[in-house]
């Protein structure tokens, strides 16, 4: 009886996708009822679409930690926003980036407590890096950090620049606490010590939990709201529900035709933001692979594609085609004019891709599709995993693209892991991919087109996907990590930008949105495009910048 | 005694089958456990942590046969490791800390599917023809060939959204402190409603069906007619001589039921967003925890095996054929 159930409810787990969206925009007929907490709601009540139920791990090296641990619970010395460009010193107050680039000092800001009331001193620093690199690793190039009264000096094998933003976007965390943990990596920390605004964990509940007011907090102006609660849901539906219904304040998972199944309830309330900060994805083609290795055909394949039918119906217009520079929205700032002056191969143009790839030796046969040199079909697989619905239309799209200059494209959809398994270790056509997302492009373009993260087919590597390796890029890439001057780190990113568009190591399709909705009706003061304070993320550095700026709606 | 200890016999060759096959069936999927927290992470895991994600996970790389003895003898010492998808917490405490909504939310609309339905397909044999009879199947059959999350989600949407008689999601309340106070279990109660109603309702038809076609069967019986001859009253028929008789198959499905509730009803758990294990199965097997998996396999596999049994026991009592043979 049961069994059949069971074998029925996997299968028709998928559709329950599709068929939320009919669920939701049915309900946008009816006023917006008012929430089970009351109408006066003092928490700000956030979803979290990805976590059935919820466990007390509050452990900020634990890859599984609960939400909010990272935005609410610690803090870093610096945090980067992408939305604006800015970086807003937090617990460092200001550093220095020594001239050769090898070491970096931080100065902390004075009087900032544990929620335990101990001092915030230089030895948590030092403290957090060694547990870091113990526990999850990461910052191979640091050679040493050493506190010394409220300086901190890091210290690195060579000169890497990136180095600022990731050793200060680190979470830190207690000395005094956790020297005492004996295995930090297994620990659940159920009553975390941080710095963070809201650290105090009340009413912990498998499906929701509350965060309330640090007693300490260093900042104490800025706790405007009570205090956070989370809300567990087993995935977007129910969390959109939520949202749609008034029950939560701040709706950061994807929602599908936002406009008519969240804002149109209550226009006057609610509103959503999406900058194109996130990382960007492109359509990667494996260059360890003929004919991929040409470059002329990667760009012929590249003007195939109509990147507005791929935004507009793909990513129902929640993102924006990209440029030829292959950089985000993010990297606005850094993109270089003379390279966006000169983009053509990522503009939508059949005739161009046609006439590229006829003198390329891919000539059409007399059925209209092209053929390789040796007469085979000029056909291939667009692989992308079965779960992402949108990415799965945007592969359907380039498809269709494709097939109007006359190359099969078969957009091949197993699950991720299958996808991903052919990606790391080569053995794949094309795919559709993200990008490394840092604060600066460094990281993203050592992935795109770096010799240094280039394996072979069947290595394994966890980027550059697609083995696009260049000598001429490895190189600005090493004179950037070298430098500390912005205006030479700017030229340095205008010439990388330039071997990225004439080689088109990949196919960039568009910038990854940052999703983010939410209602005024209990608290004010929101992030919007014409105040980029933060983005909307709840699991972004930037999450706390949002957090010590809401405040109540009534407190006018 | 001897029929119970063959019986043993063979539980104890499908228990070690089904452990096995837990064993294997994970391993068969692509990829490993870290690959898939980085893919689905995507941009915000650094390359360079997965090699001591994998250290902090003990990703096994030992020869299988190696892990299979080990597997073996951490199954028959209850140890069934830390769970990768919700790191470092243990895979006991994991379950044990949904199987109970689990077991709330299946075994009430179980047994509620259960009564109700064979009492209609009682009821419905006994008058052949009625209203109950010719009206009541069909409409069931109909409610229950629902794909069943729309019936969910309608019900979520009917008397959630629209109406409001019923909460949205969870199993309580937030922030209502758990505990036996009155409230706390209205309110648990009135949480569960929604949930168990469209199990309730998809399952039913299938067990009025199965009783009334069984019911037909015996009320044609020589000592139905009998009784009737004795003059006995038409509700003593009823229930102790033909339903009394109709009853095993569907003993049988009950056991058979019960063991697949722990197995969580990850639908309705989904669409209600219910606390249970169904979800964490799914959650497990997308993201490759074997541990999770494994543990949530052998808790199936146990709770079906030992329903099993105990069907097979009560067998014995309720059917003579079975002692004798």
């Amino acid at each position: 009886m049961t069994h059949p159930r069971f074998l029925r409810s996997v299968r028709n787990a998928a559709a329950v996708l599709s068929l939320s969206v009919l669920v939701l925009t049915g309900c946008s007929a009816n006023p917006p009822s008012t929430s089970a907490d009351g109408p006066e709601r003092t928490l700000l009540t956030i979803p979290r679409e990805d976590m059935g139920t919820f466990v007390q791990n509050f452990n900020p090296f634990s890859p599984t930690v609960a939400p909010m641990t990272q935005q609410a619970i610690y803090e870093s010395m610096l945090i980067y926003n992408p939305a604006d460009g800015t970086t807003t010193p937090w617990l460092a107050t200001e550093w220095e980036v020594a001239e050769d680039g090898k070491s970096i000092v931080f100065t902390l800001r004075d009087g900032v407590t544990w929620s335990d009331g101990e001092p915030f001193v230089g030895e948590d620093v030092v403290n957090t890096f060694d547990l870091q690199r113990e526990i999850l690793g990461g910052y191979d190039y640091l050679d040493t950090v050493t506190a010394d009264g409220n300086t901190v000096t890091f210290t690195f094998t060579t000169p890497f620049s990136p180095a600022l933003f990731e050793v200060g976007q680190q979470i830190i965390v207690p000395e005094h606490v956790w020297s005492a943990i004996e295995d930090p990596s297994r620990e659940t920390n159920a009553v975390p010590v941080g710095t963070g605004p809201y650290t105090e964990v009340a009413q912990f509940q498998a499906q929701s939990f509350v965060l309330e007011k640090n007693p300490n907090y260093w900042q104490p102006e800025k706790q405007q709201i009570e205090g956070i609660r989370m809300l567990a849901f087993a995935g977007n539906d129910g969390a959109n529900l939520a949202a749609v219904n008034g029950d939560v304040d701040w709706a950061p998972q994807f929602m599908p035709n936002i406009e008519e199944t969240f804002i149109s309830k209550d226009p006057e309330n609610r509103d959503y933001w999406f900058p194109p900060t996130g990382a960007m994805i492109n359509w990667q083609l494996n260059t360890a692979k003929a004919p991929f290795d040409d470059v002329d055909v990667r760009k012929a394949l590249s003007m195939a594609v109509n990147r507005e039918q791929v935004t507009s119906i793909g990513m129902t217009g929640y993102t924006e085609p990209a440029d030829c520079t292959g950089l985000s929205g993010a990297y606005e700032n850094w993109k270089s004019d003379e390279v966006l002056a000169d983009c053509d191969w990522t503009e939508y143009n059949v005739d161009a891709a046609n006439a590229l790839l006829d003198e390329a030796g891919y000539a059409k046969g007399a059925d209209g599709m092209r053929t390789m040199e040796d007469g085979s079909p000029f056909a291939f697989d667009i692989s992308v995993g079965s779960a992402s619905s949108d990415w799965l239309s945007v592969a359907n799209v380039i498809s269709q693209n494709l097939a109007d200059v006359g190359i099969t494209a078969t957009v091949d959809a197993p699950d991720w892991a299958t996808v991903v398994s052919g990606y790391e270790l080569g053995e794949f056509d094309t795919g559709i991919v993200w990008s490394n997302a840092a604060p600066t492009p460094y990281q993203y373009f050592r992935g795109m087109m770096g010799t240094s993260t280039v394996e072979a087919v069947g290595e394994k590597t966890f980027e550059n996907y697609h083995r696009y390796g260049s000598e001429e890029a490895e190189q600005l890439l090493t004179d950037f990590a070298a430098s500390s001057d912005e205006a030479e780190q700017g030229e340095i990113v205008n010439q990388l930008q330039e071997v990225y568009s004439e080689n088109a190591p990949a196919v960039p399709l568009f910038p990854g949105p940052e999703w983010g909705a939410y209602t005024d009706v209990n608290f004010e003061g929101w992030p919007t495009e014409e105040n980029p304070y933060a983005t909307l993320s709840v699991r972004a550095p930037t999450t706390v910048l949002l957090l010590t700026s809401l405040k109540p709606a009534s407190a006018e | 005694m001897r029929f119970i200890l063959r019986r043993l016999g063979f539980y104890f060759i499908a228990f070690w089958a089904c452990i096995t096959l837990n064993f294997m069936l994970p391993r068969f999927m692509p990829g490993d456990p870290v690959s898939r927290m980085f893919a689905r992470s995507q941009d915000r895991m650094q390359p360079e942590q997965i090699d001591q994600l994998r250290r902090l996970f003990g990703v096994d790389d030992r020869p299988i046969w190696e892990q299979y003895i080990n597997y073996i003898g951490d199954v028959l010492t209850g140890q069934m490791g830390v769970s990768i998808s919700r790191f470092p917490t243990p895979v006991t405490e994991v379950i044990a800390s949904q199987i109970g909504w689990t077991i709330l939310l299946g075994g009430v609309s179980l047994i509620i599917a259960a009564v109700v339905g064979n009492l209609l397909g009682i009821l419905a044999a006994w008058r052949r023809g009625g209203l109950v009879d010719s009206g009541l199947p069909p409409l069931l059959i109909f409610i229950g060939s629902f794909p069943y999350f729309w019936l969910a989600m309608a019900a979520l949407y009917l008397f959630g959204v629209v109406l409001g008689w019923f909460p949205l999601r969870h199993a309580f309340t937030s922030g209502l402190e758990p505990g036996f106070t009155g409230e706390y279990l209205l309110d648990v109660a009135h949480h569960l409603v929604l949930p168990a109603l469209t199990i309730v309702l998809v399952s039913i038809g299938g067990w009025m069906l199965g009783m009334r076609n069984t019911m037909i069967a015996t009320n044609a019986e020589d000592y139905i007619i009998m009784a009737e001859a004795k003059g006995l009253k038409p509700g003593r028929i009823m229930f102790r001589y033909a339903a009394r008789n109709a009853m095993l198959p569907a003993v049988t499905s009950f056991g058979m039921s019960l063991g697949f509730v722990v197995g969580g009803a990850l639908l309705t758990e989904v669409v209600f967003a219910y606390p249970g294990v169904g979800y964490q199965l799914l959650a497990a097997v997308q993201g490759l925890d074997y541990p999770l998996m494994q543990g949530l396999f052998l808790t199936i596999t146990a709770a079906v095996l030992i329903a099993n049994f105990l069907v097979d026991i009560l067998y014995v009592r309720l059917d003579p054929r079975v002692r004798t043979s």
